[in-house]
């Protein structure tokens, strides 16, 4: 999330005045419990509290206030009382997010455990001990561990590659010294200096091992196992299950298996992005499971484990599959493919179109899918990883997404090449071989080069051409050229190179935050002459020289985007954390934004101005966001006006509502990042 | 026994007032610093340009560069500093002036933001030198929207022109960032 800390500050300050106000609230509450006004005050505190804590990742404040809005819920249904216990058990409550909020902002760890205060919570009943220090756990285990800052811990792993760079470099060093011996016939000189090479080869080879197994420790100081980002997930598997009234039993196996601590930050969104999929499309409702003769609980199983040097995730529902015919005439109305392609595809391959960006069964959209955005991010996830991602399923039975991905990214195997008169690294996973080809190889197949290749034509491309180097150079005159074969999902390219040089360990840097957005390229390294080299990243190689449809028609909407000016949009929103957040995203992408802080104040910004789109939040004082729509919808010049509401309320019912109400989209804001306000407000606005 | 009272009360006041000079003489001292700062001084299309040195972090020989596929001119390539990948930039299209080759005097001047570390490419580097910015004029209006956008003014040094660079805004111009999909 971009400036989280700025936004944390600003919640940090709502949340203060929220707890103000509940303290303040439940004493006076205590003395008039049958107030009402005040209840329902209290209750939208709470309620507040947990979006804009869920908004800005602090799960744990959220679940409290979550807690407490319940239990607030419950007194204004007249199901509890207001008594002396219940107001003291809210303002444990309250006490309890100050807490977090102060350990949050020293930095410290909870100072309690916040699963069993929330159990506790629940059940009514929270003794002494569950607000102290959590007890120290994993004591045993009988390895001492230390904590260490990761920014320390990067430093190392730089500083360590920088160490094998330097000595590759006594490496060369070496071949030129041999080559010196070989030189000299002195015959005092000549075994001196071939003695001395001898030591300084043994030398570097001795340095060479230690480099080697100092690697291997530092890079194990990277790797976390699994299951420090599974845990989180149970906890959303059975809230988002318990929301659609659906059972559900999550499993986790493999959850010890390590991966560098980069790469499972990466991995985390596309697995939650998968199981939010799962619950939501793959898992039938309770009467859908027992109609079909399956146990009425589903399941949802994780299962990592270590497989030919990388790691291997299987994410495996027994729901009700993908039907391939299905998501075929979903693609056809989205103008994803052609009709003739649909017909000529295949179920298997079918199953990869739900990957398209786009690409989407639902024409509501929900935050937790039908946006048609996510598994499109999942597969842009994947090949920046240079992981592979394969889907199975069978109509009725299962849906299983494979991920596998390598160990690391900061160390990987690549082959050098010359183009253009620069050196790039191209990652060996994805090399298939190297050829030389002499002109009369390359036929000609609709216009475009191909060459064949144990008779199977492969498209042949100018590397250089491609990056758009100054010298897409041609044919050499002794009639042969390099060509680097590259592989990717079974498919193959063939890329025109000056020549091939090495493959070799290469040490990945990445380009940092200026230019992080770049494609053909996912970082660089450095070679033994101290000289970066780009390291290529092969599927945007892939997508270029598919060139044609896809490429073309991507261009001819951005420009037609950019040419249009940016709309004018209108945010509701009681909470100032949200309002700033959803202001300054959209603002940052030029959209024009005003505010308005409740129902009312919308209605009223509205009536002198024509905005494009409307964004608001359902719970405010005075009209909710439901009834904010409605009335917008019977006014002229807002009838047809997209609105999006973005709540924290997520039962299948809440969308229902906000579908009657003549909304377009609902948003829930604890999956609520950047990517999913703004491609919303793109699919609606552009 | 009056006497004896007033050395404690003295004292007191005295220790007062040394404090309050203290800190008079602390803020002076900041507001002289302010006039004073110190300003790099380098050479783009054949002028003077200038910015304080609190935002170089060093000034290096142009190294190897090498360039990025299909990206916006303005990024000259990357080199290696000290094992970090950085951004060379050349800046003078931005500011509308010419671009002459980069010759042996050439220096890049490495800039830190809070987002990112790159470098600037430079014709030459002058020299490190504080500069009367009370002196410092308006852009002359002769110079179009885009340059004046990143110029803060000039300084008319005996006839020499410096022109004063707004290298923070430079810093979080989008121009300089890549922010695309071919």
């Amino acid at each position: 999330m971009p400036n989280r800390n700025k936004y944390l500050k600003i919640f940090f300050k709502e949340a203060q005045e929220h707890l103000e106000a509940v303290q303040k609230g439940l004493l006076t509450l205590e003395k008039e419990p049958a107030n009402r006004a005040l209840l329902r005050d209290l209750m939208r505190n709470a309620h507040t509290l947990k979006g804009s804590a869920k908004l800005v990742g602090l799960e744990e404040i959220s679940a409290v206030a979550h807690q407490m809005e319940d239990l607030f819920e419950e007194v204004e249904r007249g199901r509890k009382e207001a008594d002396a216990g219940v107001i003291d058990l809210l303002l444990k409550g309250s006490d309890a997010i100050a807490r977090l909020i102060a350990a949050q902002i020293n930095n410290e760890e909870p100072p309690f455990d916040v699963d069993k205060f929330v159990l506790a919570f629940g059940r009514g009943e929270i003794t002494p001990d569950l607000l102290e220090r959590k007890a120290e756990e994993q004591k045993g285990g009988g390895e001492e561990t230390v904590r260490a800052n990761v920014k320390t811990l990067d430093n190392l792993i730089n500083r360590l590659g920088e160490l094998i760079i330097n000595k590759k470099r006594f490496e060369d060093k070496i071949v030129r010294l041999k080559g010196l011996c070989g030189r000299t016939a002195d015959p005092v000189f000549a075994p001196a200096l071939q003695g001395f090479q001898r030591d300084l080869e043994e030398d570097v080879l001795y340095l060479d091992y230690l480099v080697q197994e100092l690697h291997g420790d530092a890079m194990a100081l990277r790797m976390l196992p699994l299951h420090t980002i599974t845990d989180g997930f149970e906890r959303m598997v059975r809230d988002l299950s318990r929301e659609q009234g659906k059972l559900i039993d999550f499993r986790v196996t493999g959850a010890q298996t390590e991966m560098d601590r980069v790469l499972l930050e990466a991995l985390k969104p596309m697995i939650l992005h998968i199981l939010r999929n799962a619950v939501d499309h793959g898992i039938e409702p309770l009467e859908e499971r027992l109609v079909a003769g399956k146990p009425p609980k589903g399941g949802i199983e994780i299962s990592a484990r270590l497989e030919g040097g990388g790691v291997r995730l299987d994410i495996r529902d027994d729901g009700r599959g993908i039907d391939p015919q299905m998501v075929k005439e979903a693609a056809l109305r989205k103008g994803l493919i052609g009709r003739e392609d649909a017909a000529a595809m295949d179920d298997s391959d079918a199953l990869y179109l739900i990957l398209e960006e786009g690409f989407s069964t639902r024409d509501f959209i929900t935050d937790t899918s039908g946006r048609g955005i996510g598994m499109g991010v999942v597969k842009k996830n994947m090949e920046r990883m240079k992981g592979h991602l394969t889907i199975a399923s069978e109509i009725g039975r299962f849906t299983e997404f494979t991920l596998q991905l390598p160990l690391t990214l900061s160390v990987m195997e690549a082959l050098l090449v010359l183009c253009g008169g620069e050196c790039y690294a191209v990652p060996l996973s994805y090399v298939q071989e190297t050829i030389k080809i002499r002109s009369e190889d390359i036929t000609t197949v609709g216009g475009k080069e191909a060459i064949s290749l144990r008779g199977v034509t492969v498209p042949l491309v100018s590397l250089s051409a491609l990056l758009g180097l100054p010298d897409g150079k041609t044919l050499s005159k002794s009639g042969k050229i390099t060509a680097l074969v590259v592989a990717l999902r079974g498919q193959c390219l063939a890329c025109t190179v000056d020549a091939s040089l090495e493959s070799s360990e290469i040490v990945v840097k990445n380009l940092g935050n200026q230019l992080k957005n770049v494609t053909f390229v996912f970082g660089a390294t450095i070679l033994g002459n101290g000289d970066p080299a780009l390291i290529l990243n092969v599927p945007d190689i892939f997508a270029r020289a598919e060139g044609g449809a896809s490429t073309g028609f991507r261009t001819m909407i951005e420009e037609r985007q950019g040419k249009r000016e940016k709309g004018h949009i209108l945010v509701v929103d009681d909470s100032i954390t949200t309002r700033t957040m959803e202001r300054s995203i959209l603002a940052n992408h030029g959209y024009r934004v005003e505010i308005a802080v409740s129902g009312e104040d919308a209605l009223e910004k509205v009536a002198g101005k024509r905005f494009d789109l409307v964004i608001s939040d359902v719970m405010m004082p005075g009209i909710s966001g439901f009834e904010l729509t409605r009335r917008l919808r019977t006014m002229d010049d807002y009838r047809d006006v997209p609105v999006i509401i973005v709540s924290s309320l997520a039962t299948d019912e809440d969308k229902r509502q906000a579908m009657d109400s003549g909304a377009q989209a609902y948003i829930v804001k604890g999956t609520f990042d950047q990517g999913t306000l703004l491609n919303t407000v793109k699919a609606f606005i552009g | 026994m009056t006497a004896e009272k007033k050395p404690g009360y003295d004292i007191r006041s005295i220790l007062e007032e040394m404090k309050d000079e203290y800190w008079q003489g602390l803020s002076e001292a900041e507001e002289a610093g302010e006039e004073q700062q110190e300003y790099i001084t380098f050479v783009l299309g054949g002028e003077t340009f200038a910015f304080e040195t609190v935002y170089a972090t060093e000034v290096i020989r142009v190294p190897k560069l090498v360039k990025i596929p299909r990206v916006q001119e303005l990024i000259a390539g990357v080199f290696n500093l000290r094992g970090e990948i950085t951004a060379a930039m050349d800046i003078r299209p931005l500011l509308g002036l010419p671009q002459p080759a980069i010759s042996a005097t050439g220096r890049i001047i490495v800039v830190k933001s809070e987002r990112f570390a790159t470098g600037i490419l430079t014709e030459k580097v002058e020299g490190v030198t504080p500069l009367p910015v009370n002196g410092l004029e308006p852009v002359i209006t002769s110079l179009g929207g885009a340059p004046r956008e990143y110029i803060r003014g000039q300084l008319n040094l005996d006839g020499r022109l410096v022109m004063m660079l707004d290298i923070a805004k430079l810093m979080n111009a989008p121009e300089i960032v890549v922010e695309h999909n071919p």
